[in-house]
Order: C-alpha cells, then sequence, then structure tokens
C-alpha cells in the first residue's frame, strides 16, 4: 500500500512541476546573448555533386544580430564586397551591399523570407529569432544526443506566413540550449535539419559550429566561427554604409 | 529422327503431349518475372557522344526534356484572377509531386528590378488571389521582358504556359503524374501538351492500348481465314493452340533469362511490342504448313495415321530449317545498338524454336488422337483458296520466261528508288496529322517557346565577359534559325542584373566589361535572391554554362543542318577559351537513328548471308542456298525502292522493323525448295516436278499470308510507327510470298534441268 501511495505521489508530483512547451521556449529565449559580438566566419557549401564552395568573412552583429554587418575576406574574387542589414520593428529591413567593382553601393531587398542567405541553406526566417507569440509549443519527448540529456521541443507555427509547417527541436535539460533541430516543410516532409556545437566565452553560449543539411536538395551548409569577440563595445555608427568601403582596424 | 519422332507421335501421343505441355508450363512461369518496362529513355544506348554529352548536362543541370503545359481559352485574355488562381494552385500540386523536379510557371518565376535605388527580387506572382492592380503590375513587368513572358503567356494572349522538369527519366511515372494533376484542375480551359518528355511518356501506352486492340481485330480476322479454308474448327484450334504455346514460352523465356541473370536487357519494352505479333506469324505457319499438308495426304490416303508419318516426313526438314533460319535472322538483333534488341532476338528464337518442337510433336500427337470424319468437306474436298492457287501455279509455270522477265523488271526499275531513300524522324511526325499530341504540340511551337531544345555545354570561365560575350553570339546564331524560338543562358541574367543595377538604364543591358563586376552581380544575386535560380544556367563552381536554345519540333534532317550550321559559325567566330560541345534530345536522335539505320542493314545483309550459307549446308548445294534468298532480296530492294520512290523517310522504326520482319518472309522459298527436291526424288518428272511443287506448298504459303492480313489493322492506330509495323508485315507477306511463287517458282523451272534431282 505505501509503496502505490509512493508511486502516485511521484506521478503527481511530475505532472504538477513537469515542464510545458511554452515554459522550456520561455527558457530557451531568455538565455543569455552578448550584447555585441565580432567573429570571423568561415562557410562551407556542398552541393549534391559534392563541389564545394568556400567564403570567409569577418562579422560584426548587436542587438541579437538586429544590426550587422559583414565583409568578404575570400574567396579572392569576393574580397571587398560588403554589407550591411538593420532590421526595423515596423518597415522593411535595411539591406545594403558594397560592390568594389562598380564602387557602387545598392540598397537590396528579398521580401522571400524562404529565400536562402548568401547560397547558404539557411533562410532569413532561419536567421531571425523566433517570435513566441507566433508559435505553439509542445514537448514531444526526450532523447540523448551527443551525450546530452534533451528534451524534443515542437513549434507549430500559429497560421503565420513561413516556408516550414513545424520544428523539433532537442534541447539540452541543463542548459537549454538547442543542439539539433529538424525543420518540416509545408506537407510535413523533412525540409532541413540543423545541428549546433556552442563554447563558452564569458558567460554565454555562443555557437562555434553549425551544420545545416537540406535533405530535399541534398545541400549543406557548414558555418564556423572563431577569433570570437563579445561584448566589446561596438558603436552603433560601425553600422553605416560609409563603413561597407572599408573595413575598420 | 524422322521416323522415330513418327513412331513416338503414333504409339505415345498422350506421353508427347503431356511432357510438352509441362515444359510450356515450366517456360511460362517465367512470365512471373517478366518486367513490363515502359520507359522509352531506358532503350537508347549511353555510348554515343551525343548521349554522353546529353547525360553530362542534365547531371549538372537537370533534365533538360521539359513537358509543357499550355491553358486557356482562345480569344479570352489570360490576365484574369482565376486563371491566376489556377497556375498558382497547379505549380504548388505539381510541385508536390515526387517525380517533378521544377516547375516553371509565373507563379515560380522571380522578378528582379531596380526600384528607387533598391535591387528588389521578389515573386513575380506573390499571392494566390490577385487584385486587377496586381495583374497589371505583372502584365507591364512582363511585357518589359518578352524573353520571359514568351516562356509564361501565348502569343495571342490567350493562354498561360508551364514548363515542368522531371526529377529523373522516369517519364512515364512522371508524364501521368503531371496529367493526373492537369486533367483534374483544368476542367475549365483549353489545354495543350507538349515536350519531348510528354510524348516519351504517353506513347508506350498509346502503343500498349492499339497494339493489344488492334492485335486482337488481327487474331480474329486471322481465326476468320484459317476456318473459311480449313472449314474445321478443331484444325483451327489446334494452330491456336500451337500459337498459344510458343507465346507464353517466349515471354516466359524472357522472365526466366531475367530472373537468372539480371540482365534488364529481357525486360518487355516498348520496342518488344511487335514480338507476339511477329511470332504469331511465324507459329501460325508452321501450324498452317502441318494441318494443311495433312488434310491433303488424308484426302489422298484415306488413313489419318499414314497421313500424319507422310506430313511428318516432308515437313520434318523444312519447318526445321524455316525455324532455324529465321531464328538466325532474328540471332542477329544482337548486334543492334539498341542493346534490348538482344534480349528480343534471343527470346524470339526461343519462341521460334518452341514452336517448331511444337508443331511437329504436339500437333501430329493432338491430330492423331482426335477422331476425324474423313467424309467431311474439309477432309475430302480441296477449299477454294486450293484450287485457285492450283491453277494459278500451272498458269506461271506455263509462262516462266514471261512471269520472270516482269517480275525482275518490276524489281529493277523499283531498285533505283534504293538511291532516293532518305533517312529522316521527326518524333511529333509519329502522330498522324489531326491527332490531338500533334496538333497540341503544333500549338505550343505556334503560339510559345516550342517544345523541343537544343542544348550548348559551354566550358570555361563563366564569368569572363568575353566568354559570356562569345555565349551571346552563340545565341543570336542559334535564334537566326526559322525553328528558333528563343534561348536563355547565365549570360542573359548578367545582362539584366547590370541593367538593374545601373538603375535599369538600357544600355547597360550589356555583359560588364570586368570580371570582377561579374562577380560583383553574383555575389549581390546570391544576397537577395536564390542561386538556385541559376542552378539550370550554370554549375556550381562557375565552370560550366548551359544555352538552351528553344525550338519547333524539328526533324533529325533540319537538325543535322542547324547543328552543322552552328559548328561552322562557333569554330569561326568564337575567339575566347570557350570550349561547346552541341547536344539535346534531337541531337542525340539525329546521331541513335543513323546507327540504327547502319546497324539495321547490317543485320539485314548479315541475316541474308546467314540463310544462304543455312540453306546451302542443309541442300548441299550451293545453287539451292542462292535461290533461297531470292524472294527475300527482292523483297527488301522493293520494300526500300518503293519507299524512295514514294518519298516514305526511313526511320529508326522503319530499318528495324524491316530487319525483323525479314524472318516472316523466310520461310517461304524455303518451303518451296525442299518440296521441289522432295518431288523430284519421289518420282515425279521433270516437267511436272515444279507443277507438283507450287500445288504442295502454294496453298499453305497463301493460306499463311492470307491468315495474316488481319494485321492491315494495325494501319489504323494513330501512331505512324504502328501503321509501319502493320504495313511492312502485309507488304513482307505479299512480296516475299509472291517473290517465291513466281520468281524464285519460274527460275527453278526455267534452270529445272541443273536443279532437278539435286
Amino acid at each position: 500500500m505505501k509503496i502505490i501511495k509512493l508511486i502516485f505521489m511521484s506521478i503527481l508530483f511530475q505532472s504538477l512541476f513537469a515542464l510545458t512547451g511554452i515554459e522550456l521556449a520561455q527558457l530557451v529565449d531568455d538565455r543569455e546573448s552578448p550584447k555585441d559580438m565580432k567573429s570571423n566566419m568561415s562557410m562551407v557549401l556542398t552541393n549534391k555533386n559534392g563541389k564545394t564552395r568556400t567564403s570567409k568573412i569577418r562579422s560584426y552583429s548587436k542587438d541579437d544580430n538586429k544590426k550587422q554587418i559583414l565583409w568578404f575576406l575570400a574567396p579572392a574574387d569576393d574580397k571587398g564586397v560588403a554589407y550591411l542589414k538593420i532590421e526595423h520593428e515596423n518597415k522593411n529591413d535595411d539591406m545594403k551591399l558594397w560592390l568594389p567593382n562598380f564602387k557602387k553601393i545598392r540598397r537590396i531587398s528579398s521580401r522571400k523570407k524562404s529565400e536562402s542567405f548568401m547560397g547558404s541553406d539557411m533562410s532569413y526566417e532561419d536567421m531571425t529569432s523566433r517570435n513566441m507569440d507566433e508559435y505553439t509549443y509542445s514537448i514531444s519527448g526526450e532523447e540523448i544526443i551527443n551525450n546530452e540529456d534533451c528534451y524534443i521541443l515542437e513549434s507549430v507555427p500559429n497560421g503565420i506566413k513561413t516556408e516550414y509547417s513545424k520544428h523539433k527541436s532537442w534541447i539540452t535539460k541543463d542548459t537549454h540550449l538547442p543542439i539539433k533541430e529538424e525543420s518540416y516543410d509545408k506537407n510535413g516532409k523533412l525540409l532541413k535539419s540543423k545541428s549546433i556545437i556552442y563554447q563558452q566565452i564569458k558567460e554565454y553560449n555562443i555557437m562555434k559550429e553549425l551544420h545545416v543539411k537540406n535533405v530535399q536538395r541534398n545541400h549543406q551548409t557548414i558555418l564556423k566561427f572563431d577569433n570570437i569577440e563579445v561584448d566589446s563595445g561596438i558603436k552603433d555608427n560601425i553600422f553605416h554604409e560609409k563603413n561597407l568601403k572599408r573595413m575598420p582596424k | 529422327m524422322k521416323s522415330w519422332l513418327s513412331q513416338q507421335v503414333l504409339t505415345h501421343p498422350k506421353r508427347l503431349i503431356i511432357v510438352n505441355v509441362l515444359f510450356t508450363i515450366l517456360f511460362a512461369y517465367g512470365l512471373k518475372w517478366l518486367v513490363i518496362d515502359d520507359n522509352f529513355m531506358n532503350m537508347l544506348p549511353k555510348d554515343i557522344e551525343s548521349r554522353r554529352v546529353w547525360e553530362e548536362v542534365e547531371t549538372e543541370f537537370g533534365s533538360s526534356e521539359m513537358m509543357f503545359i499550355a491553358f486557356g481559352n482562345s480569344g479570352k485574355s489570360i490576365y484574369h484572377q482565376e486563371s491566376f488562381k489556377t497556375v498558382w494552385d497547379l505549380t504548388e500540386l505539381l510541385e508536390k509531386s515526387p517525380f517533378v523536379d521544377e516547375v516553371i510557371s509565373i507563379s515560380s518565376m522571380n522578378r528582379m528590378e531596380s526600384d528607387d535605388g533598391f535591387m528588389e527580387v521578389d515573386d513575380l506572382q506573390s499571392e494566390r488571389i490577385l487584385s486587377t492592380e496586381a495583374i497589371q503590375d505583372i502584365k507591364k513587368y512582363l511585357d518589359k521582358n518578352p524573353d520571359i513572358k514568351a516562356r509564361v503567356i501565348g502569343k495571342s494572349g490567350d493562354f498561360m504556359s508551364l514548363a515542368v522538369r522531371p526529377i529523373d527519366n522516369e517519364v512515364t511515372l512522371f508524364t501521368n503524374d503531371v496529367l493526373a494533376v492537369t486533367k483534374a484542375l483544368l476542367t475549365d480551359y483549353e489545354v495543350h501538351y507538349a515536350g519531348t518528355s510528354y510524348i516519351t511518356g504517353v506513347v508506350p501506352e498509346i502503343i500498349q492500348k492499339d497494339v493489344s486492340s488492334l492485335m486482337g481485330i488481327g487474331i480474329i480476322i486471322m481465326v476468320i481465314m484459317l476456318l473459311a479454308n480449313l472449314r474445321n474448327i478443331s484444325a483451327v484450334a489446334m494452330v491456336m493452340l500451337i500459337i498459344m504455346m510458343s507465346m507464353v514460352s517466349m515471354l516466359g523465356s524472357m522472365g526466366w533469362i531475367f530472373h537468372l541473370t539480371g540482365i534488364e536487357y529481357f525486360h518487355f519494352t516498348m520496342m518488344n511490342t511487335s514480338m507476339p505479333i511477329v511470332l504469331l506469324t511465324i507459329a501460325n505457319s508452321d501450324g498452317v504448313h502441318f494441318i494443311t499438308r495433312f488434310f491433303r495426304e488424308v484426302r489422298k490416303k484415306g488413313n489419318v495415321n499414314e497421313a500424319v508419318t507422310t506430313s511428318l516426313n516432308a515437313l520434318f526438314l523444312p519447318i526445321f530449317l524455316t525455324s532455324l533460319t529465321t531464328a538466325v535472322a532474328f540471332m542477329t538483333l544482337i548486334s543492334s545498338p539498341i542493346k534490348h534488341m538482344t534480349g528480343y532476338g534471343i527470346a524470339i528464337a526461343f519462341g521460334i524454336l518452341w514452336a517448331w518442337i511444337l508443331s511437329i510433336t504436339i500437333l501430329p500427337s493432338i491430330i492423331v488422337l482426335k477422331k476425324w470424319d474423313l467424309n467431311s468437306a474439309a477432309l475430302s474436298q480441296s477449299s477454294y483458296l486450293e484450287r485457285w492457287i492450283e491453277k494459278l501455279g500451272q498458269k506461271i509455270i506455263m509462262v516462266p520466261k514471261r512471269v520472270l522477265t516482269f517480275g525482275a523488271v518490276l524489281v529493277f526499275i523499283v531498285s533505283f528508288g534504293l538511291w532516293k531513300v532518305n533517312v529522316e524522324v521527326n518524333v511529333i511526325k509519329f502522330f498522324k496529322p489531326g491527332n490531338p499530341i500533334r496538333e497540341s504540340s503544333e500549338f505550343i511551337d505556334r503560339e510559345l517557346t516550342g517544345s523541343m531544345s537544343l542544348l550548348f555545354k559551354c566550358t570555361g570561365d563563366m564569368k569572363d565577359p568575353h566568354v559570356l560575350n562569345d555565349m551571346l553570339l552563340i545565341q543570336e546564331k542559334a535564334e537566326s534559325f526559322p525553328q528558333s524560338n528563343t534561348s536563355i543562358s547565365i549570360a542573359d541574367v548578367i545582362k539584366s542584373m547590370h541593367k538593374v543595377v545601373m538603375d535599369d538604364d538600357p544600355k547597360y543591358e550589356t555583359i560588364p566589361e570586368t570580371r570582377g563586376k561579374i562577380n560583383n552581380l553574383f555575389t549581390m544575386y546570391s544576397i537577395s535572391g536564390d542561386p538556385d535560380d541559376f542552378s539550370s544556367l550554370v554549375d556550381y563552381n562557375y565552370e560550366t554554362g548551359l544555352i538552351t536554345s528553344l525550338l519547333n519540333s524539328i526533324s533529325t534532317n533540319e537538325s543535322v543542318e542547324m547543328v552543322t550550321e552552328l559548328e561552322s559559325f562557333i569554330e569561326k567566330n568564337v575567339t575566347s577559351d570557350l570550349e561547346i560541345k552541341i547536344s539535346g534530345m534531337v541531337v542525340f536522335l539525329r546521331d541513335f537513328v543513323d546507327l540504327v539505320v547502319r546497324s539495321s542493314f547490317i543485320s539485314i545483309g548479315l541475316s541474308i548471308i546467314i540463310i544462304f550459307i543455312i540453306a546451302w549446308i542443309f541442300f548441299g548445294s550451293f545453287r539451292w542456298g542462292l535461290l533461297s534468298v531470292i524472294p527475300l532480296v527482292s523483297a527488301i530492294i522493293l520494300n526500300f525502292g518503293l519507299m524512295g520512290h514514294f518519298e516514305v523517310h526511313l526511320s529508326h522504326m522503319t530499318a528495324l522493323l524491316t530487319s525483323i520482319i525479314i524472318g516472316v518472309g523466310v520461310d517461304f522459298a524455303i518451303h518451296y525448295i525442299a518440296e521441289f527436291r522432295r518431288n523430284s526424288r519421289r518420282g515425279y518428272s521433270i516437267d511436272e516436278v515444279s507443277v507438283k511443287t507450287t500445288e504442295d506448298v502454294g496453298y499453305p504459303i497463301l493460306l499463311d499470308v492470307a491468315s495474316n492480313m488481319g494485321f492491315a489493322a494495325l494501319l489504323f492506330s494513330a501512331l505512324i510507327p504502328l501503321n509501319y509495323m502493320g504495313g511492312l508485315m502485309v507488304f513482307a507477306m505479299i512480296s516475299t510470298s509472291l517473290g517465291t511463287l513466281t520468281l524464285l517458282a519460274t527460275i527453278v523451272e526455267i534452270f529445272k534441268k541443273h536443279l532437278y534431282n539435286k
């Protein structure tokens, strides 16, 4: 009888204090992130025939990537090209590109959020943080991935314009970091699979490597970050078109 | 052997029947593994240079053979909310198909323009339901970009077009899937389909349907003709039994060989469609010869067993020889560049030899077991055809020189047509004028950008302005041909991007002067658009580009002219380090047709030589060997000569069918020669031997021909290749039988002193 009582109490305790989907999503969203970040980024794209393209980029970003400036360092063909993006809440984002051979700054626009970012498997939508209110969250299970005990969080969009029907994210139980994600297209078929490796810099868990595979196109992107500096006090005036022409020292 | 067989037939007929039925069941069991492969692309040889280039292009840039769908209502503007809703839905549904790689339509295309200092890449159709203003905006953009407009809107503005790219070469599954989607959605519109992938996708089904229905008519006519002449249902049923047993054994053998070896040349493909018809004819010939001989002998002898023995003695060698020569003639198909013809040749050779065994074992055994009414009309009286051929035979033999001269002069005159034979294929002309598929293709050729394409694989630095300008030069030349509608390459996109980046100033619609600028444009697009948009134009590392010239349906000769002129133009005018290879379905077809025609002629020549050698060996005389091929050679001269005179183009289909149908026509001469030799040894005098021979073999030959006339039903098919099949079958039967009963019979009569008792 005592054992039955114990089991009953245990189930009651678990159901009363178990984490809900929205709570887990909130925990992920509440993670501390740096105010600004400088890094060198290498991006390797591999197509279905195994051909690769490699780019090296210097990146400055601020306010959760809402302000970002990129200078292309390699390949030699792209050296000197620079890109500036400033996101706005109530109007279209500002995107400007310095084309050194034309000696022109062009404003560019892509209304298609599903378009790929710089030929990678990341779309502009993938690079924007998800608004908590726009998704319904649930925990569909638990799994150990790379020796990390994870919750599986499912996020289903609430009628917003998106290329996905669902995301499944593997969130570490202790640090609440998404280390793996699967995104499904509107027909419910797996479209992209991502895996993320972090490193600890100061008090932050910063992305060190991101592997994205578009399963349907059989195309892959590997992003690696190094020379990472956080909270170095990047000023707002860095995100200005005059800095596109020349990388600050 | 003959006497042993006769003894077995007379003493153990049931045992022979059971053994043969068991073997037939064993062979037929192979049907379980028979694979029906209706994918036309699988049949095409892969070791032709143009195919290799074409495959390289398809591996890098995706399938080049699109299916085109045009929908609208004649005379009614397509710029309408409903049409845009439909194209949106259709594009979405088609993109979901597992067989579709890409859909190019208004709703899937991008627009790229400069707007108040912005370089903007956006969907051409941004939403499913559009306002009148949005539709007008699209119309304005398309009017400003006529090359893009030509790909999606008909010239009269009343049709919208989609181009659908298959994911691989599974064209039949692809076409069926696309048709299912479109037919359900486009109920309120006139719809036209075109493109090589569509035609190759639908043709196998049409062939299967037409062959099965028209062949059914052919078999019914065959049964009627046999009944009218044999006047005995059991006899007709026996002939049909031999046909059916050999047919299932042949098809079963293909299944068995594939099961045991895994060689896919033994799949039943579109090319194998003629196999049942050919075997039916050959097995019918064996059965008809035996039954008519038996009837003739039983009429004379009044005893079934004696008649069976005599028939077996008389026909053992000729049926064996006709089967052997026909089987060997089919085996020469092993040399065909279409590797599936290897399976065709081997399987049909097996079917022929099995039909021979059945004709000399099971057929006489059933005859022995059956209780015959010797007083019935069938057994006691000659048929009308039999009496007629006896009279005709006598007349021909009476004036041999006149008949021979007439025949030889005819063959001689017709032979001049051989030099006029023209090798020419236009896929769309496989369909009769007025056929919906042909009309739809012609509509798309007329109203849109055409349904065929010529591909230029350009290897070089795709960021080099010199290279890109050379590509534009080639495009300009390609577009100067009247068959060409438009062309597209990465150079066009670079031109457009250059204009857009220079504030839409039309004077910058050119290739930028430096490599750096071109690279900047590519980088700019990679940030603002999807680089996948270029995947059908340039490879991943910008080392290979593709120019696609969209053409109307053209023939192989037109493609030869175009490609030759273009190659010479490229040789003289391209000055950059650009390496160009021209390919595509139309170029491949040109090389393929040439190859098939050449190899078919080799196969025909080889068959004649082999038949001559076999006849020489078995008849033990060079003269008989030579005479055995005379009807066949004259029939071939008549066939190709008449094609030349009447300007019927020789295609890979007609060449291949002719080499196949030779097998059907070889039998008659061998029957005639075997019977002549037999009669001359049986004591008939030198003056009566020819008449007697014509009496003996003339009737079965003509009955065989008459019963096969049903295949003329294939002339009513919508597909011209099937018309050829029916026409050639009828022509081969008539020409070889007449060749035997006139040319061969008169030569033998004229030279009888040298041939009697030889």
